[in-house]
């Protein structure tokens, strides 16, 4: 039970203990004493005229009243018996509506579990489908994160391949770079000599020459 | 709610000794003994007094008489409070029986309503209940009922049954489950020291992302001087029926096991015992 809720009962249990129980029953007992008492003052009062008229108390005058006093308790008993009657038959009618109105909630309350079971067992159901998707997506996942490790081993093995073959490439270039510039070299010095002279054979460079002019810039 | 219905019981039966005593500027024809009688918490002064009234008119003069009144030190006791709220509020930390000095002249036409007779009391409590129920269920409980179903809570009360009272007023208590509680809580607080009559304003019994409110939200939000700080000693007592709930308690709950026959919850906020 939570905590709020036995404070609250414990707390009702503490406050009768402090202010009725100690009094009820004094209370109880002086109610009952004072009705008596009322009853008592009332057949005095009707009694009155009569023991005045016989100017004093004869024995059987005293039986008399003691009769009438006992007879009009029991009236009074019997007048509270029948409330208590009547108000146990009216407690009973409402016990059975209470029945009946608790049997109503059982029904209603079953009618509420049925539907929420209903819906449970397809919650159930489209969990179940989710959990299998999942499961096949997360295969699936795995799959390509596999491929995708191969697919990166391969890229760095391309990417290495291509670093070398391009320092390959560049370092033949500088050779055919520095070739070239030996030609021209040559070119010139025998145009400085002799003016006249024919260009050089097309082995010696001046034929790379045309067809590579962005080597000769570099 | 059936684990529970001994605590409906524990409120309804929840009774306060109480010692009347006649007015010592009263004239009488002999000396007034004092009349003792056991209050049922959750009625009111001017329905359960009849036996005090006949006690006292005995010795009075008919010439003498006019509207009953009760007052407790020096303070009118208004009737159409619920009889435990008066007590929490005025009388709670003092020693029982609650002493109740009875009036039969002078009264006090600006503190108290006149309550010549029982339909007086009985149309308050309807309209308390009426009341209620617009702000639990858009009156629609209250309106679906029979004038015989009216008449069966109103006489529960008079006659104190609790079975009677409680067949019918089940069906103001109840709620569709899956608004997990009324649409506002019927609540008043009275504070022991502020002119004010009451606080009641609108408060959900469920915060807008499906939380229970509970004692110590409705206080935060109405009255947060009733709620004690961390580092300083406790300043007032929060009384619901003369014991003070946990603030933690779900309002939902409070509401609907220890409201007041009206449907009310009314909650007492007295200064604590220096003591």
């Amino acid at each position: 039970m939570e905590k709020w809720r036995s404070h609250v009962r414990g707390e009702l249990f503490n406050r009768d203990c402090l202010q009725k129980d100690p009094f009820s029953g004094v209370l109880v007992s002086l109610s009952r004493l004072e009705e008596k008492l009322d009853l008592r003052d009332k057949l005095f009062d009707s009694l009155q005229p009569c023991v005045e008229r016989h100017d004093g108390c004869a024995v059987n005058d005293d039986l008399s009243i003691k009769r009438q006093l006992a007879l009009r308790e029991s009236e009074h008993d019997r007048i509270k018996l029948r409330d208590r009657v009547s108000d146990l038959t009216a407690a009973l009618y409402l016990k059975e509506a209470e029945l009946q109105y608790c049997h109503s909630q059982v029904v209603r309350f079953r009618n509420e579990a049925l539907v929420l079971c209903r819906e449970m067992a397809s919650l159930k159901t489209s969990m179940d489908d989710y959990q299998y998707s999942l499961e096949m997506q997360s295969k699936e996942l795995m799959s390509h994160k596999q491929e995708l490790a191969a697919l990166r081993n391969g890229l760095s093995t391309v990417q290495q391949e291509k670093e070398e073959l391009l320092s390959r490439w560049m370092k033949e270039k500088r050779l055919e770079a520095k070739r070239v510039n030996r030609a021209n070299q040559k070119q010139e010095r025998r145009h400085h000599f002799c003016p006249e002279a024919q260009p050089l054979h097309p082995d010696d460079g001046e034929q790379d020459l045309k067809c590579e002019p962005s080597v000769m810039k570099s | 709610m059936a684990d529970d219905k001994d605590v409906l019981r524990d409120v309804w039966f929840g009774r306060i000794p109480t010692c009347f005593t006649l007015y010592q500027d009263e004239v009488t024809e002999r000396e007034a003994e004092p009349f003792y009688l056991l209050l049922p918490r959750v009625s009111y002064l001017t329905l359960v007094t009849d036996k005090v009234k006949k006690h006292f008119l005995r010795i009075m003069k008919q010439e003498d008489v006019e509207e009953m009144w009760f007052e407790y030190e020096g303070l009118p006791l208004k009737w159409h409070y619920p009889i435990g709220v008066l007590f929490d509020l005025h009388a709670s930390n003092t020693a029982l029986p609650w002493s109740v000095t009875v009036h039969f002249k002078t009264f006090p036409e600006r503190d108290l309503l006149h309550c010549p007779t029982n339909s007086v009391i009985e149309a308050h409590f309807m309209s308390g209940i009426k009341e209620a129920d617009a702000l639990k269920h858009k009156g629609q409980v209250i309106n679906d009922m029979q004038k015989k179903d009216h008449k069966q809570l109103w006489m529960g009360l008079q006659n104190d049954k609790f079975d009677q009272f409680w067949a019918m007023n089940r069906k103001l208590m109840e709620y569709p489950t899956e608004e997990g509680g009324f649409r506002y809580i019927p609540f008043r607080i009275y504070q022991a020291m502020s002119d004010r009559p009451f606080i009641q304003r609108l408060f959900r019994p469920v915060s807008a992302d499906g939380v229970a409110h509970t004692l110590g939200d409705l206080l935060k939000e109405m009255c947060p001087s009733a709620i004690p700080q961390d580092d300083e000693p406790k300043r007032y007592q929060v009384v619901i029926h003369g014991i003070e709930p946990m603030l933690e308690t779900p309002i939902q709950w409070l509401s609907e096991h220890l409201s007041h026959p009206d449907n009310f919850l009314h909650i007492s906020i007295i200064p604590a015992p220096s003591d």
